[in-house]
């Protein structure tokens, strides 16, 4: 297992997009991290007569309207948005796997309602969802989360579908039924194994696209509260003055940038790392887990 | 395992596709089935291990050692299949997953029904892999870098590792080369008979039947026309059916009068030259 890991982290380093997104993606992870214990200025500390302040020693991004550290805030945001990420990314794999579950079924009831359901769900805006649940929960993470997976989740079984049903149909899975083999195993054991590149280019497409949601939907209102720090919650309250004070909506809106780039060359590169049979790496693995 | 099939209709969409067919396998004994694409062959495999799609509806009786198949529930057949009974397919390209390695597959059965550790497992696909007549570098090579006929050696593995004591092979010579098919049913005889199991061999080839049954029966339409030795049903077949299968075999062996002599050593070149004109679709 360790072996495999190391292998697919190996081959992602050999590719250069897969080398960009480890480093951003690292980095993100990291500085969420470090922002938990530190940041260059306290979260809190506003100055009324330094507000909106040029880059300094002080303050290394600058400040905003509030006086705020840029830096401080922007740290202490990715925290929020690798968290919305890994929920949102958690949830659209669930709901997608348990609707692809669904529609492949050997039920055809359960089968051609799932696939009518999936094409009739997903027709609703993502925006439209999250505004309707802002209505209860008022403007939260869990909007974000609950519209996104949900609208990704739908999106990611529209798109797998096909081919899950072609391994749902083939001669290997009704060999393995033949062994023994149950729903779930024929799901986990044959299915997810072969469209998991379609799984996973999906997947950090959705992951990228959840951070742009996030911005979006805090710049709505209905997004990260205020006073949550996030990048959405960075560009929302600088965005008003981009012609006046450019450089403060430029930061946040290159973090975005960087990291939603980085996310989509991670899921192609990962796609081909993660290839048991094009990739020589994981070969070797395979070899050496039968010899051992 | 002693089979006993009576009474077996299926029907798909309203329509009878097998009509009362009457079958019996002893413990032991290998059994051949045998009748033209569309007869319903394939059918009575599927129905025997309760594989049947869910379209199809079947009544009558398929008693597995006295365990009646017909209608019994999901879960009580998911126990049944791998661990006493065992099923080689047709196209060996397609029953491979092209993303696990042929040890993965292989050892499947053994992980769905036994609790072995990983090393014990190992070992069985080792040795299974062996008999089948497969180096054991195999095991961690992917379907697509075996040949046909190594494929199909993995195929007879998989269905045997748990050594069941039924197998059903269905065609599983049809998409192979005409001397791999004679290596595939020497292999498959041999691996079934020494571990005393039984065998429904189903196949539209008079010549490969010879080889890999002593006795068998001819379906027509869903309907069970003559059983009897196979030889027997070779040399004097008794219905006009049986008959139009066996001048087919003959027909495409190239050499008037050509056959199969029930695999004694003599027939084979004539049993090749008669699988080789085989449409390979």
């Amino acid at each position: 297992m360790m072996a495999r890991f190391g292998a697919i982290v190996s081959s992602l380093w050999r590719r250069a997009g897969g080398r960009f997104s480890l480093v951003v993606l690292g980095l993100w992870v990291l500085v969420s991290l470090v922002s938990l214990v530190w940041t260059p200025q306290p979260l809190w500390r506003t100055d009324g007569y330094d507000v909106w302040a040029a880059p300094s020693a002080e303050h290394w991004l600058g400040t905003d309207g509030t006086g705020a550290d840029i830096v401080s805030w922007l740290m202490a945001g990715s925290r929020t948005d690798l968290l919305i990420v890994i929920l949102t990314v958690l949830f659209a794999g669930a709901l997608g796997l348990l609707l692809i579950a669904a529609m492949t079924a050997r039920n055809s009831v359960l089968a051609n309602t799932s696939v009518v359901a999936v094409d009739a769900l997903i027709s609703v805006p993502t925006i439209l969802i999250a505004l309707i649940l802002a209505v209860p929960l008022g403007a939260s993470v869990a909007v974000i989360v609950v519209a996104c997976g949900f609208g990704y989740g739908l999106n990611l079984a529209r798109v797998a579908r096909p081919q899950a049903l072609l391994v749902a149909r083939s001669a290997y899975v009704e060999s393995a039924v033949s062994n023994g083999a149950s729903g779930v195993r024929v799901l986990f054991g044959h299915i997810v194994p072969n469209i998991l590149p379609v799984l996973l280019v999906q997947l950090s497409l959705s992951a990228g696209t959840a951070v742009l949601a996030e911005s979006g939907l805090t710049y709505l209102g209905v997004g990260v509260p205020s006073g949550t720090p996030s990048w959405g919650h960075s560009l929302a309250t600088t965005v008003r003055f981009i012609t006046v004070y450019p450089l403060t909506v430029l930061w946040p809106g290159l973090v975005v940038t960087v990291v939603v780039v980085a996310l989509n060359l991670f899921g192609d590169a990962l796609r081909d790392a993660v290839d048991p049979v094009g990739n020589p790496a994981l070969r070797r693995v395979a070899v050496e887990e039968t010899e051992a | 395992m002693a089979v006993e099939i009576s009474g077996l209709r299926i029907a798909i969409g309203g329509r009878d596709i097998v009509h009362g067919v009457d079958l019996s396998i002893g413990d032991g004994e290998r059994v051949g089935l045998i009748g033209s694409s569309g007869s319903g062959k394939s059918m009575i495999a599927r129905a025997m291990l309760g594989l049947l799609p869910v379209q199809a509806e079947a009544s009558g009786s398929i008693r597995l050692d006295g365990t009646q198949v017909v209608g019994a529930p999901d879960r009580a057949l998911a126990d049944l299949r791998g661990r006493y009974t065992g099923m080689v397919f047709q196209n060996p390209a397609a029953t491979l997953n092209p993303v696990l390695t042929v040890g993965r597959q292989v050892a499947l059965p053994l992980r769905l029904h036994y609790d072995l550790s990983r090393a014990e497992r190992a070992e069985r696909v080792a040795a299974m892999l062996e008999r089948v007549g497969l180096p054991a570098d195999v095991a961690s090579k992917y379907p697509h870098e075996l040949s046909g006929g190594q494929r199909q050696r993995v195929g007879i593995a998989a269905a045997l590792v748990t050594s069941p004591r039924l197998i059903v092979a269905d065609e599983p010579t049809t998409a192979l080369d005409s001397i791999t098919q004679r290596q595939i049913v020497d292999l498959l005889v041999s691996l079934v008979d020494d571990a005393g199991a039984s065998m429904l061999f189903i196949t539209h080839d008079f010549s490969v039947l010879a080889r890999a049954t002593t006795r068998c029966a001819v379906l027509d339409a869903g309907r069970i026309v003559e059983t009897g030795a196979t030889a027997d049903l070779l040399e004097h077949p008794a219905d006009a059916r049986t008959a139009r299968l066996v001048d087919a075999a003959r027909a495409l062996a190239l050499r008037p009068g050509g056959g199969d002599d029930g695999g004694s050593g003599g027939g084979d070149t004539a049993g090749d030259a008669a699988v080789e004109e085989k449409d390979m679709a």
